[in-house]
């Protein structure tokens, strides 16, 4: 028995994040194709979380995510001065408590 | 996902390329949607296509174990590790399929090399597996061999085959334990196992060794060569198949087996394992496709693609009609 293909639809790539724990973000898996967003979901499962702990899954179809351009890409390195946004550009403040902590204790051993 | 595949601006082919070999050699990892030589894509589809077929045809060997494995709990770590290989599998495709949708070529045209030939897959996978033991030392050192292999390729250069890599290499060691589990209960067994493990280590040795491809002799082939420029790959076959012998063969003798071939010794003062040639025109063979289960899991293959087309067809809705 012969059969014919009438039309020709396409599997969809997929895009699969998933959650391990409530206080966790999502994480980006990997990519699938599957023919619609619920049989994204059931092979996500299958394929990605078949051992890990997961609480909670996305999947997106990859054509709805904005990619920043391959070329931009490159303007994404933060510039070496940004101390003052970064816990490391305030490491002098624990030696100053320290410092005034110490003073208080001899004025104190004075009275 | 948008953007990708953009056009590039007006630089000239050499200017891209210099720029391309500048990333690469900083270390940088390239990206699908990122500007690459064709030459470098070519060399990915080959070897991720090849990597990512041997895994779904990786899975037939020890399938034919899951009826009759000894135990139940020996049963479900079966059938979970032919799971996993038919994951990979997934993996790996769907990294090759990126590679290919600017060429237009997909998942379907991948499978059809591989149903006609074209595409070939790994010479282990053409091997009989008729004992049990032949289950076990496959998870041991076929899966022992593709874990060297694969975790020096966790360094590629191309992002998305080292993601996958990275899932599946998770995955392998629960194979390598899980074949290691059943060759030391053979070892620790009955006389009858015992011999019954060492003729399945007989019989898979040659195919271990052909699993890392031709020595190169001082002549690195010349897509060795480019693959190690590109940096998808960081070692020499030789070198790989040396690391295979550092860790296994020391294994295999505490076990108080032997090895086909008594010549296999290793050089304090070079360094490295002197050992007998495995026939190289009998892999050649093998991996055009007459090796002997070659035709028989190929058949496999294409009948379990045919048979489940109807399923595909369903799920996108597309109409069949009957003439």
């Amino acid at each position: 028995m012969k059969s014919q293909l009438h039309d020709k639809k396409e599997f969809s790539i997929y895009e699969v994040f998933s959650q391990k724990n409530p206080t966790s973000g999502f994480v980006h898996q990997f990519s699938l194709l599957a023919s619609d967003h619920e049989v994204a979901m059931t092979m996500a499962r299958e394929n990605f979380l078949r051992r890990e702990p997961v609480v909670n899954i996305w999947v997106v179809k990859r054509e709805d995510i904005y990619v920043l351009p391959p070329k931009e890409r490159q303007y994404l390195e933060r510039l070496d001065n940004k101390a003052y946004r970064e816990t490391k550009g305030y490491g002098d403040l624990p030696s100053k408590w320290r410092y005034h902590k110490e003073q208080y204790e001899k004025q104190s051993e004075v009275k | 996902m948008i953007n990708q595949y953009e056009k590039t601006d007006e630089k000239t082919y050499n200017e891209q390329m210099d720029a391309f070999m500048a990333r690469i050699e900083r270390g940088e990892k390239i990206e699908a949607d990122d500007w690459m030589p064709d030459d470098y894509r070519q060399q990915l589809i080959k070897l991720i296509s090849m990597h990512g077929v041997s895994e779904i045809m990786g899975a037939l060997p020890e399938k034919e174990w899951v009826p009759k494995a000894p135990s139940l709990r020996r049963k479900l770590a079966i059938m979970a590790k032919v799971q996993d290989e038919m994951g990979h599998g997934q993996l790996l495709i769907r990294v090759a399929e990126d590679l290919m949708a600017p060429l237009g070529k997909t998942r379907e045209d991948l499978l059809d090399d591989l149903f006609t030939g074209r595409l070939k897959f790994h010479n282990v996978f053409h091997m009989e597996a008729p004992t049990w033991a032949d289950a076990g030392v496959i998870g041991w050192l076929v899966d022992g061999a593709a874990i060297i292999t694969q975790t020096m390729s966790l360094d590629t250069s191309y992002a998305p085959y080292a993601r996958a890599l990275y899932r599946i290499c998770a995955e392998e060691k629960f194979h390598a334990q899980h074949g290691e589990s059943i060759v030391l209960t053979l070892a620790e067994g009955t006389p009858e196992q015992r011999d019954m493990l060492q003729d399945a280590v007989n019989r898979w040795w040659p195919a271990l060794l052909m699993f890392f491809g031709p020595p190169e002799d001082g002549a690195i082939s010349s897509n060795q060569q480019r693959n190690m420029q590109y940096k998808i790959r960081t070692q020499t076959n030789e070198e790989l198949r040396q690391a295979f012998f550092n860790k296994y063969v020391p294994r295999i003798f505490h076990l108080g087996l032997t090895l086909p071939d008594k010549t296999i010794r290793f050089d304090e003062a070079e360094g490295k394992w002197h050992y007998q040639q495995p026939d190289w025109e009998e892999f050649k063979q093998i991996v055009k496709g007459n090796g002997p289960c070659s035709k028989q899991r190929l058949q496999l293959r294409t009948m379990s693609y045919k048979e489940t087309q109807w399923v595909r067809d369903a799920l996108l809705g597309n109409q069949r009609e009957v003439v």
